[in-house]
């Protein structure tokens, strides 16, 4: 009796709350939002997207996950193909001038305020890119980080390792660090992944697309940055590559530094609050060293709004992203999940607030921004990191392939895809 | 109605079932390979470059000998198998019972499921498999992340999945077998070993042919395993011909690179279908 009471209970509750959802929403104009997170990164958007709803009753932001962002890049192009798809998104930033030449973003230019918004310049279109503000606006800077250093303090007390500020401290450091046998510990860990490459590619001084727009993946400077992972693997033993591909090796990373079995690893800014919440000993951000000079790029998404889109749905999803980049949102944003502030309003409120001064990893993870370079404005980008780049660096680093000779058929390759 | 087009009236509903799910995609996919097409810009044509490209860079044999090699594993694998099993497993009581249900009860496991669990027990650091290699100071295996090893760790998942489907099959063909041959040949002196090569394989093998057709089958369509198990890593040592085609359209935006392997994978398939249909005409 008192179940059947109970379930009727729960029926009649959930169709008010059905009932109310439907009466709050009716008459709103809605915006569709694709997004591309799991756990934490889901869960606070979640939470912004339901502020947003429930403080204003003009729009309605309908979020939608779709996996993580090459698959959430797949169902938005097959859904584009098909004529459909959502309002709004984010991307990766290596395919944002893939997409716009394509015609299928809307350009955000003549929208209120879209000039005002008063970005960090080095996460946001006009100084993410090369020339990036002389392009019509696609993108708004979303959750946007770069590769960082993790250290487990305790760690590196123990061995006598100080923090490594180059190269060879580096290796020095992981050779100190690397513990054989049963309780097998790594000198070091980096997922073999473009982004990272990216990354050792301006650390050696080059660059992956040069100015005239050829793909010269470093030249020897793109050679010395593999030869240095196959150095690391290979000829001194000292890192594993975390096994996985894409994203699953990422997730083998922190796993490996939570469980201290990699106390120096390389990985995204975006894992900040996550490691330092679930480590259990003190974790150190720290800047990436240098060869010949600091380097970073730019990593994460940027909202794009697709052209095809009707225009009340349009006109909520930039009310959204405006919110979004108010500078409560835009802190609230980056302080739960680590990824950097977009704005400097927000940064500037941080650092009056003494926010820095007690999370000191963030302020590592901003000041590091100083040696971020812009990605080149090139359509074919995002087809040299997938289709190019990502499966030959596996190869050259895991089989140990002459670097040279796997870059010189990338280079080839690259040319012919034009 | 004549008796000419009567039958094709019966057979209408098939036929306009195979046009639309099975011919018109493979037209569709076959015009589609003359182009290169990103989903998002007009298909620009190339003729026959997508499958000259694909022979040219390696990338079409090392895919089809990927995929043979894993379909040879796990056809000899769960046809060894299954057969074992039903062998041991072809008698009565309620334990025997049991244990038939537990080793069929991974078939109806998803796939997904499957290969979470074994990422877990294939987990270089806390994998089941580490840890008792461990005790007997064997450290640091990488099944899933050495390119030499990958397929056949791979072929041992698939099988253990679906070795029970195999065990049924099998114990449904013991069963056809008369127990009044058996028993002569047990009492003209024909021991374990010769009653099995002598009457019991010779009379399974129209159940071995169609054991060995559905897991050639299921080795070809392998996909879910490898999306979430290896993506097709290491350095592509387990990109099978399902997930080069997933991968070549979705991931990397070349829709007619993604074609001409589907139409190779279906020429490859129909060669297969049409050896393994003579072989059973001339068995009949």
């Amino acid at each position: 009796m008192n179940d059947r009471l109970g379930r009727r209970a729960c029926l009649l509750a959930t169709a008010g709350l059905l009932a109310c959802n439907t009466s709050a929403s009716v008459g709103r104009a809605h915006a569709t939002l694709w997004f591309c997170y799991g756990g934490k990164n889901r869960e606070v958007l979640l939470d912004l997207v339901g502020r947003f709803n429930r403080n204003q009753s003009k729009y309605v932001i309908d979020a939608v996950y779709q996996g993580d962002y090459f698959e959430c890049l797949a169902k938005l192009r097959t859904a584009l193909a098909a004529g459909l798809g959502p309002t709004f998104s984010h991307v990766v930033g290596e395919v944002l001038p893939y997409l716009s030449s394509t015609g299928v973003l809307e350009s955000l230019d003549e929208y209120p305020g879209a000039h005002s918004l008063g970005f960090v310049r080095e996460l946001a279109q006009a100084g993410a890119y090369v020339g990036g503000d002389k392009q019509p606006l696609f993108g708004i800077p979303f959750n946007r980080s770069t590769p960082i250093m993790y250290a487990n303090e305790p760690a590196l007390q123990e061995a006598g390792v100080s923090i490594p500020d180059t190269w060879d401290e580096l290796l020095g450091a992981a050779k100190k660090l690397y513990r054989p046998g049963n309780d097998m510990r790594w000198g070091f860990e980096v997922p073999i992944s473009w982004w990272f490459w990216v990354a050792l590619v301006g650390q050696s001084g080059g660059r992956v697309v040069e100015p005239d727009g050829t793909v010269s993946l470093g030249f020897d400077a793109g050679v010395h940055a593999v030869e240095f992972l196959q150095e690391l693997v290979h000829k001194h033993g000292v890192m594993r590559p975390p096994p996985g591909r894409d994203y699953n090796a990422w997730d083998a990373t922190n796993l490996d530094f939570l469980s201290a079995r990699a106390p120096l690893t390389w990985t995204s800014t975006a894992f900040l609050r996550y490691l330092e919440q679930n480590a259990k000993f003190p974790v150190r951000a720290c800047k990436l060293p240098r060869h010949v000079r600091y380097s970073v790029p730019t990593g994460g998404t940027l909202f794009v709004m697709l052209a095809h889109a009707k225009r009340a749905e349009k006109e909520a999803a930039w009310a959204f992203l405006r919110w979004m980049c108010e500078t409560d949102q835009t802190i609230d944003w980056a302080t739960r999940t680590g990824y950097l502030p977009v704005t400097e309003a927000a940064i500037e409120k941080l650092r009056k607030g003494g926010y820095y001064d007690k999370h000191p990893n963030d302020w590592v993870a901003y000041a590091q921004l100083k040696s971020a370079e812009p990605w080149p404005w090139a359509p074919h980008l995002f087809r040299v990191q997938r289709n190019i780049i990502d499966p030959r660096l596996e190869e050259a680093v895991l089989l140990n392939r002459p670097a040279r000779t796997v870059l010189d058929e990338a280079r080839r390759e690259a040319k012919e895809e034009g | 109605m004549s008796a000419k087009t009567r039958p094709w009236l019966l057979l209408a509903p098939t036929l306009a079932f195979f046009f639309l799910f099975v011919f018109l995609p493979v037209g569709v996919a076959l015009y589609q390979s003359f182009f290169s097409w990103d989903l998002l810009t007009p298909p620009r044509w190339v003729g026959i470059r997508n499958y000259t490209s694909l022979i040219s860079t390696g990338a079409l044999l090392s895919v089809l000998g990927r995929t043979l090699l894993f379909a040879i594993l796990v056809v000899l694998g769960t046809t060894a198998s299954g057969l074992g099993l039903a062998l041991l497993l072809n008698r009565e009581g309620r334990f025997f019972a049991f244990v038939r249900a537990s080793i069929f009860s991974a078939y109806v496991v998803s796939w997904v499921a499957v290969s979470l669990l074994w990422l877990w027990i294939l987990d270089p650091d806390r994998g089941l498999v580490a840890k008792l290699l461990s005790l007997i100071g064997i450290t640091d295996v990488r099944l899933l992340s050495d390119p030499k090893s990958v397929v056949p760790t791979l072929a041992v998942v698939a099988v253990w999945k679906i070795t029970g489907y195999a065990m049924v099959i099998f114990l449904a063909g013991l069963q056809t077998i008369p127990t009044s041959v058996l028993e002569a040949a047990r009492l003209d002196g024909a021991n374990a070993w010769s009653r099995f090569v002598h009457i019991l394989w010779p009379m399974l093998k129209p159940t071995t042919s169609f054991v060995t057709t559905t897991s050639l089958i299921l080795a070809f369509q392998a996909f879910d395993i490898i999306r979430i198990m290896t993506q097709g890593g290491p350095a592509n040592a387990s990109k099978l011909f399902v997930y080069a085609i997933y991968e070549a359209v979705f991931l990397n935006l070349r829709v007619g690179e993604a074609s001409a392997l589907t139409v190779v994978f279906f020429v490859v398939l129909l060669v297969l279908s049409l050896g393994q249909f003579h072989a059973w005409r001339a068995k009949a």
